[in-house]
């Protein structure tokens, strides 16, 4: 085949394909109005396949042509009401139309491709319909099974009735032709053409297997319309104009001319480029339209009756986006049809409609495109999902149990993972979702299920509106900066120094962080970039390299050790034995707080430690040079405002490098929850101590939340007044005090340096005596509050293998000063009031009830206690009449201090009843969730003062 | 029109002796003096502040930003394997369109223009000066120099 004018080739596939991927809709309506043709319809897609044959004839594409012809005949037909368009002759023209359109997808191929399957049928029908005398005003009975063994149709016998017919329908057509722009001398060559299959079907079907090296679909033209070219065309000129101010300005060194020139080109600059995205733009009914066509074959093939409807096809989206839609799409909406739409009859014994519906939907939403595909069908059953995961060894049960339905039903993007009982060839070859998420994660899109069983399920796909320009959160590591898509990103994490160790912890050879209670694995950009790690140092201003192992080695070498055994670490080793240990180790240093970026690709989140966060810009993609392809961390590059460039992280390519692969970072996550659950729930219940020492050989400890500050001073600072201690201390006198005071324990030790931790105890301030060293733990075992405890002293515990006592240090201030306390007391219980209030102490730590049981006898309240929330409950309903207030722990097996909270507020009863809770988390999360439950007031564990402060301004309110 | 013409009979005449004459332009990778049709070159720039991309094969010095487009600057010592080019000198980038893309070839130092008739132009052999055979399309022999004319679609060819 001789295609001279490429140009003109290239018009008339754009303009045949537009042409086809209407006639596919008109088909369909033409086929449900039936009987009552819309003869406006019929005539455009006669005309349609008109021009194609016109085209074709023209540029030589004879089986095009003939195939086109073909369908045109038939089409006639209708037109002028010889036939009526049943489903089976709708079928055979859509059958054609695809064909069409493949072949003039591989337009230099096609007429090497054997069309005889289509034309056979098509002039079956045509012929047998199409002459008068036979007047069939309904379709013959053996069109239809004409279309199975057209292959083998005859070729001789249907050939030559048609070119009477053919020559009969030119006549009628003509005059109709006529008024196309195509060349009118194509009509005549139809009959010689349609004699000629039997023999091209013969050469054909070898030449049809060389021809499968397909030429990739050629998109690679658009159309745009005029005006906008129209508007591009000023703005440039606008450009050009603006530009010659800019250089007079410049020559003449007018700089404040120079301003306004520069306002003139940024505003153009921008304009510009709206408009020439706006050129990239295209309606996404591009892609919908060819839904009516899919979801009817589907449907027929099982036996389903499925509406389809369609909102918003004119929502524009970038022309990448919309061809890279189009398989996740069409995936999604098979998956509807086949998996979700319930068969007729199962839908009837569910009462609902025999028809099922589809709803494909796009609109825009938060300068994102959102794209529905809903049904009402059986909806996902999120258990089932879990437990054929479970089966297929996806995941374990223990992780199934611990799922959120939403989780369950996410399930369904695992790879490997198909939900169809029995793989039909409709959709489900075991790969299925899991594409469909990669390709969109790739677009920077989102994907959410939202599905209720019986129900039906909508799936919804958040899209940008465009690829050449992101959004991106700039960050510089080592030197450089790099920018992370904000699709990607999460949120941004700044641990500082002081808590680096807590947060950051090694499971296995992972690090992790733990950010609300959830545990983030960690990958550090410069590792798996291979750049050397480096710190940015705030006071120099540059950056220093960075000789740590470990994210939470802030003081001892041993975790290297299990760096060296992380194979993505071994370079390091190395390095790290080149250079020797630095004398200002960061290790010290304020600045080595951690920079964490949290992003998200799809199935997995993580926290990517860079060195320095900047700020947030748009930026336009460039491409990498193939030198650089290998390169698989980098989604491309960008030019930054002072003309050097960034590189785009791909931060699932970036996991991926890092051996952090999705379903590995669900395991490794599995593994983390389990390694720490235990940490975890004891963690809720840990008190914070400040531990020091009075004597060289005694431990001594107290909540550190009732510590205000801690003064260094010398033994010389203190003053004995008057038989009591005292020290200058913010202008006034600062009583100290000694734990030998009060308890019977070692005197304080005779140093020169000393330490006064200084607390506020009913307003005033005092200072206890004591040496160090100091050191600030969490600890979670549990507290005797029975061996050793005495007057000043609440307990002990065991801490790092020593037995250490509590302080109490309001026992103390109140046996030393009990003048203090004794305007406080007066106000309890006034007597002629009858009974004390009795308060209810739900509480799972028996040191700590006794503490608040303690506190509260003390004030001459009379006590009632529940060893969780469970059995405060009891109690209180044992006790409705009595329990004046209700003084709760938050974590508690059983039934905890939310839920307790949440039971007595739901109780007629208790509504007014007030609840305060006590704990050791006062995360503001955790107070906005308490006092949604029903929290009056919200305390921390053991300040004293407060809590009983409270507790009687409660009091006096019932009175 | 017969002016015309005759202009026309004297450019297709040039254009003819034109076929075999070739402009080189010559520079030194090592101590090799190569040489490529200019007509492939771009430009020729001084070396500009770049940005090092971690990961890149390691005769890519890194990426840098050429009016808007992004070029790759390929060690041209080091991609034939003479080790790297020494940044202390006067070394050039000569930026290339090469398949599709802009790169950049750090050279140690630019040469002259050379004209060079094509006919002239002999095999090459299995070394020059440290790089191989393979990389040349031939040498040409000037009257004080020797000049491999490198293959530059192959030098920049993605070995698999």
């Amino acid at each position: 085949m001789d295609i001279e004018d490429d140009e003109i080739l290239q018009g008339f596939i754009e303009e045949s394909l537009e042409h086809l991927a209407d006639i596919e809709n008109d088909l369909l309506t033409i086929e449900e109005a039936g009987a009552a043709i819309d003869e406006d319809l019929v005539n455009k897609v006669f005309r349609a396949a008109h021009s194609i044959k016109g085209g074709a004839g023209f540029m030589g594409l004879t089986a095009i042509q003939e195939l086109s012809h073909a369908t045109e005949n038939v089409l006639g037909l209708i037109r002028s009401k010889k036939l009526i368009p049943t489903p089976e002759i709708v079928n055979v023209l859509l059958l054609a139309s695809d064909q069409l359109k493949q072949m003039i997808e591989d337009v230099h191929n096609s007429n090497d491709v054997d069309i005889s399957p289509h034309t056979g049928p098509l002039n079956a029908i045509f012929e047998s319909a199409g002459k008068p005398e036979g007047g069939a005003k309904t379709p013959p009975p053996q069109a239809a099974p004409v279309l199975k063994p057209a292959a083998a149709a005859p070729p001789s016998e249907p050939l030559a009735e048609p070119q009477e017919a053919v020559d009969a329908f030119e006549e009628m057509t003509d005059a109709e032709a006529a008024g196309d722009e195509e060349e009118p001398g194509q009509e005549d060559e139809p009959p010689e053409e349609a004699a000629a299959p039997p023999v091209r079907a013969a050469t054909g079907n070898a030449a049809t297997e060389q021809a499968d090296r397909q030429s990739p679909k050629g998109d690679t033209s658009i159309r745009v319309h005029v005006s906008l070219l129209d508007s591009l065309m000023t703005l440039a000129g606008e450009l050009v104009l603006s530009r010659n101010q800019l250089l007079q300005t410049i020559n003449s060194g007018d700089f404040r001319n120079a301003e306004a020139v520069g306002q003139r080109i940024d505003l153009i600059t921008s304009e510009l480029q709206e408009a020439i995205m706006l050129t990239r733009m295209q309606p996404i009914g591009n892609v919908f339209n060819k839904f009516p066509r899919v979801v009817r074959d589907l449907a027929k093939k099982l036996n389903k009756t499925i509406d389809l409807t369609i909102v918003g096809k004119d929502v524009e989206l970038d022309k990448t986006i919309i061809e890279a839609i189009n398989d996740p799409l069409t995936h999604l909406v098979r998956n509807s049809v086949d998996h979700g739409i319930e068969a007729p009859a199962d839908r009837k014994r569910l009462g609902k409609p025999e028809t099922g519906l589809v709803i494909l939907k796009a609109y825009h939403e938060a300068g994102q495109v959102v794209i529905e595909i809903s049904d009402d069908g059986k909806g996902l059953d999120g258990d089932a999902l879990a437990t054929s995961a479970v089966n297929k060894g996806l995941i374990t049960s223990e992780q199934a149990q611990a799922m959120s339905d939403k989780e369950k039903i996410n399930l369904i993007f695992l790879p490997g993972f198909s939900t169809a009982k029995q793989v039909t060839d409709v959709s489900g070859r075991g790969v299925g979702m899991d594409v469909v998420k990669t390709n969109l994660d790739q677009l920077g899109g989102h994907v959410d299920i939202i599905s209720e069983v019986g129900q039906g399920t909508t799936i919804s796909i958040k899209l940008p509106l465009t690829l050449a320009i992101i959004p991106c959160q700039i960050i510089m590591t080592g030197d450089e900066r790099y920018a992370i898509p904000q699709v990607n990103l999460e949120e941004l994490l700044r641990i500082p120094a002081a808590q680096v160790k807590e947060r950051i912890e090694r499971v296995g050879n992972a690090e992790v962080v733990r950010l609300r209670g959830n545990l983030l694995p960690l990958i550090r950009l410069s590792d798996v970039l291979g750049a050397p790690r480096t710190w940015w140092d705030d006071e120099s201003q540059e950056f220093k390299e960075d000789r740590r192992e470990s994210i939470a080695d802030r003081r001892g070498h041993e975790s290297s050790l299990l760096g060296g055994k992380s194979a993505g670490k071994a370079d390091h080793k190395k390095e790290k034995e080149v250079a020797p240990r630095a004398e200002t180790d960061r290790r010290y240093m304020a600045a080595s707080a951690l920079n964490i970026v949290v992003v998200s690709t799809g199935a997995m989140k993580y926290g990517l430690i860079v060195d320095r966060l900047q700020d947030s810009e748009e930026i336009v993609i460039k491409p990498l040079g193939r030198h650089l392809q290998q390169c698989k961390g980098y989604a491309g590059a960008t030019i930054m405002g002072d003309g050097r460039i960034a590189l785009i992280l791909d931060v699932a390519n970036l996991a991926r490098m890092a051996q952090l692969t999705s379903l590995d970072g669900s395991d490794r996550a599995a593994e983390l929850a389990s390694a720490t659950e235990e940490a975890i729930r004891a963690q809720k219940d840990k008190q914070a101590l400040l531990i020091f020492r009075s004597s060289e050989h005694e431990q001594f400890a107290v909540p550190l939340n009732q510590v205000e500050r801690i003064e260094k001073i010398k033994r010389d600072d203190i003053e004995e007044l008057g038989g009591k201690r005292v020290m200058k201390y913010q202008g006034g006198s600062l009583s100290l005090l000694r734990v030998d005071d009060v308890a019977m324990v070692q005197p304080l030790a005779d140093h020169d340096d000393l330490l006064v931790i200084v607390f506020n105890i009913a307003g005033h301030i005092i200072g206890l005596l004591a040496i160090g060293p100091i050191d600030a733990i969490e600890i979670s075992s549990e507290i005797d509050g029975v061996t050793l405890q005495q007057n000043g002293i609440m307990g002990s515990t065991i801490i790092d293998k020593h037995t250490t006592l509590l302080v109490n240090i309001f026992e103390m201030a109140h046996t030393l000063f009990p003048q203090w306390f004794e305007g406080q007391e007066n106000f309890e219980p006034e007597a002629g009031a009858g009974e004390p209030p009795t308060i209810l102490i739900a509480e799972d730590s028996h040191f700590f009830r006794n503490q608040v049981k303690g506190y509260m006898t003390e004030a001459g309240y009379q006590v009632l206690e529940g060893e969780d929330g469970a059995e405060a409950w009891r109690i209180l309903q044992d006790n409705q009449d009595r329990v004046a207030i209700v003084v709760t722990d938050i974590e508690m097996p059983n039934m905890n201090g939310y839920q307790l909270t949440q039971k007595i507020r739901a109780d007629a009863r208790f509504s007014r009843l007030p609840i305060i809770a006590l704990t050791t988390l006062a995360g503001e999360e955790d107070i906005a969730k308490g006092k949604a439950a029903g929290v009056d007031e919200y305390h921390i564990k053991l300040d004293k003062e407060r809590l009983m402060a409270s507790v009687h301004q409660f009091a006096k309110q019932i009175r | 029109m017969n002016q015309a013409m005759q202009k026309d009979v004297q450019n297709t005449a040039k254009g003819r002796a034109d076929e075999h004459m070739v402009e080189l332009a010559t520079f030194y990778v090592g101590d090799a003096l190569c040489g490529m049709n200019i007509l492939k070159v771009q430009e020729i720039n001084k070396l500009m502040q770049m940005t090092k991309v971690p990961q890149a094969p390691d005769y890519v010095l890194g990426i840098l930003n050429l009016r808007g487009q992004i070029v790759t600057i390929i060690d041209l010592g080091k991609k034939l394997g003479l080790g790297e080019t020494d940044a202390q000198g006067d070394p050039r980038n000569i930026i290339v369109n090469s398949q599709g893309g802009y790169v950049g070839l750090l050279v140690r130092k630019i040469g002259d223009v050379v004209e060079a008739d094509m006919t002239k132009k002999e095999r090459p052999p299995a070394n020059m000066r440290g790089i191989q055979g393979e990389f040349f399309t031939g040498v040409y022999k000037t009257q004080s120099a020797l000049i491999g004319i490198l293959d530059i679609d192959k030098v920049l060819s993605i070995e698999d």
